[in-house]
């Protein structure tokens, strides 16, 4: 009842806002930013800020007291948050330089903040976690100055993490007899696959890979799919065939999981993964198009190189990239966190104040 | 346009930042910090920005990437304004002890939790780097392949997460009883016995600083100070 209602205060202050100043008005000049691109981003963030604030008003009228979000903040969680940090802060650091994988795995720690103490306290883990990056540990070697201001995106990722938890998206679920594991797994299909065709392939209508070289000027958009294959250059190839084999090689590695151990579980948080990729690729593109002119200093920054090439402007470009990226770091991180949820033993668990909510009652 | 976009970092480089770099004696630490985390970064950028973007004079061309003027000046702007924001952050890490800014954010009225969390962030990440460290150590010992093709590089992501995080999932449960044992939860207002050394000057300058900002932010959404591209 109270997160309809703030969830419908988020939706009309988004509405109202972007009515109001008109964002999405085309960029005259298709080389530079929409001048509204930023301001899309502050409306945004300034809509989940209505969004909480319509919620906690609700419930205060309701009941004169926060419960339901001060509990999330009891102090088992207030000590996991720190080392949830650390987490999020030494890991992406560790796993990138041993295994040398283009991985963020970044928000791991958010997620698991999120998943076993709710969506607030996963929200306040990641806000907090970039702005400690960058206030609290400047001039160290663990610090980053450029970690700000993706902070409202690592709030994103814990709320929605926390969402998903209480839905119950992390509970495993062994040995789901044939028939609905494979009804589940169709079911998810469908989900993932409206996802990529009404989340991520819009922002690529306008891309013509038939006529790169040309610098930047592709007048005649179009994505045809059916092309032949001699006018594309061989570099788009490349890289197209390359993200195939990649996702060919996923969806095979968790297939052969699902099949050996029966769990529909791992269906569902792939599927939450993917989503909460979506949104954050949709949320953090415009911030890393605006500030660092469209990089991160990862790997990934070659892909924007290339759709920028096809003709797309530098903030398509970059919402192009991290629509591939984000959605595979986040469903791989979703994965990792549920692993190590089944792994951990439940007397530690189940005693975080949404933990039994997301671990399930149903042994592993 | 081009230079407008120069003018303004450089102006709070040259007149705020290194000034205070200067008085504070530690221009030489500050510039190697900052350009160590702003560099790859901005190789980035100029990578990306001068063979991607759009634009009327061509330098050179490699392969079907064409590298255009617009794009290095592009490059040259984000990497500047990148590294003005480096310099000032890293300033401020550096002069400013992280504790005395968590304990004066709880003397201000920011709540004790909140404050805690952020303290104990400080021990936790050089902790967690330690642990991780070990961890490394211990699963190559047992055969992490850290060498092998990209899916057994994968393979290796549990075995280094999964020890740090279920380590960490244990600590909680000593730590809070630990917390709660020194009542952490008590109701009402703590005292503090520190606070950090203040005067006049630097009550006035921090008005100044919080106003230039305000004026920067109007002067930007006005239009009266030039947007950044």
């Amino acid at each position: 009842m109270r997160v309809v209602i703030a969830a419908t205060a988020t939706v009309v202050a988004a509405v109202v806002g972007v009515l109001a100043v008109g964002v999405f008005e085309p960029s005259p000049n298709p080389d530079q930013l929409p001048p509204g691109a930023n301001l899309f981003m502050f409306l945004l963030a300034a809509a989940l800020v209505v969004g909480f604030v319509a919620y906690a008003a609700i419930e205060w009228l309701q009941t004169r007291r926060f419960e339901s979000i001060t509990r999330q903040f009891d102090t088992r969680t207030i000590v996991l948050i720190p080392l949830a940090i650390a987490i999020n802060v030494v890991l992406g650091q560790t796993v990138a330089s041993a295994l040398k994988v283009p991985l963020y795995l970044d928000s791991i720690g958010t997620i698991l903040v999120g998943v076993l103490a709710g969506p607030f306290a996963g929200a306040a883990t990641g806000l907090l976690s970039n702005l400690a990056w960058t206030f609290l540990f400047a001039g160290t070697p663990f610090g980053s100055p450029f970690a700000w201001p993706f902070a409202i995106v690592a709030a994103e990722i814990g709320l929605l993490a926390g969402l998903f938890g209480y839905a119950g998206v992390f509970r495993s679920r062994p040995n789901t007899p044939p028939g609905k594991l494979l009804a589940g797994i169709v079911v998810a299909l469908v989900l993932l696959g409206a996802l990529v065709w009404y989340g991520i392939l819009p922002h690529y209508a306008k891309l013509c890979a038939g006529q790169p070289g040309s610098g930047g000027s592709v007048t005649s958009g179009c994505l045809d799919l059916f092309q032949p294959i001699g006018s594309i250059d061989p570099v788009f190839l490349v890289v197209a065939v390359a993200f195939l084999v990649l996702l060919a090689v996923t969806v095979i590695v968790l297939a052969v999981r699902l099949v050996a151990r029966r769990d529909l579980g791992v269906v569902y948080v792939t599927v939450a993964g993917a989503a909460c990729g979506v949104v954050s690729a949709l949320i953090a593109a415009p911030i890393a198009a605006y500030v660092f002119g469209g990089v991160t200093g990862s790997g990934t920054d070659f892909l924007v190189l290339v759709f920028q090439q096809a003709g797309s402007d530098l903030r398509t470009a970059v919402l192009q990239q991290s629509l591939i990226s984000d959605p595979i770091d986040k469903t791989i991180t979703f994965l990792v966190v549920y692993a190590l949820l089944r792994g951990a033993s439940r007397r530690v668990t189940v005693r975080f104040p949404q933990g039994e909510r997301a671990i399930g009652t149903v042994e592993a | 346009m081009a230079g407008a976009g120069f003018v303004l970092p450089a102006l709070i480089l040259g007149g705020l930042v290194l000034p205070g770099a200067v008085v504070a004696g530690m221009t030489a630490r500050l510039l190697r910090w900052s350009v160590i985390v702003t560099l790859p970064i901005a190789i980035s950028v100029a990578i990306v920005s001068i063979l991607g973007r759009a634009g009327a004079t061509v330098l050179f061309m490699i392969g079907p990437f064409d590298a255009t003027l617009e794009g290095v000046a592009f490059a040259a702007e984000v990497a500047l304004r990148l590294f003005v924001v480096a310099m000032a952050l890293a300033l401020f890490g550096l002069t400013t002890e992280p504790r005395a800014l968590v304990a004066d954010l709880e003397r201000r009225g920011v709540s004790p939790r909140l404050t805690f969390a952020a303290a104990a962030t400080l021990d936790a990440v050089p902790a967690m780097a330690e642990r991780a460290r070990t961890i490394q150590g211990a699963q190559r010992a047992r055969g992490l392949d850290t060498e092998g093709s990209v899916g057994a590089r994968l393979r290796g992501v549990l075995p280094l997460v999964g020890p740090a995080i279920l380590g960490a999932l244990h600590d909680v449960e000593a730590r809070s009883l630990a917390l709660e044992a020194r009542a952490f939860d008590r109701p009402g207002p703590r005292h503090l016995l520190w606070a950090p050394p203040d005067s006049e000057r630097q009550r006035a300058a921090r008005w100044l600083l919080l106003a230039a900002l305000v004026a920067l932010v109007v002067g930007t959404l006005t239009g009266v100070l030039p947007r950044l591209p």
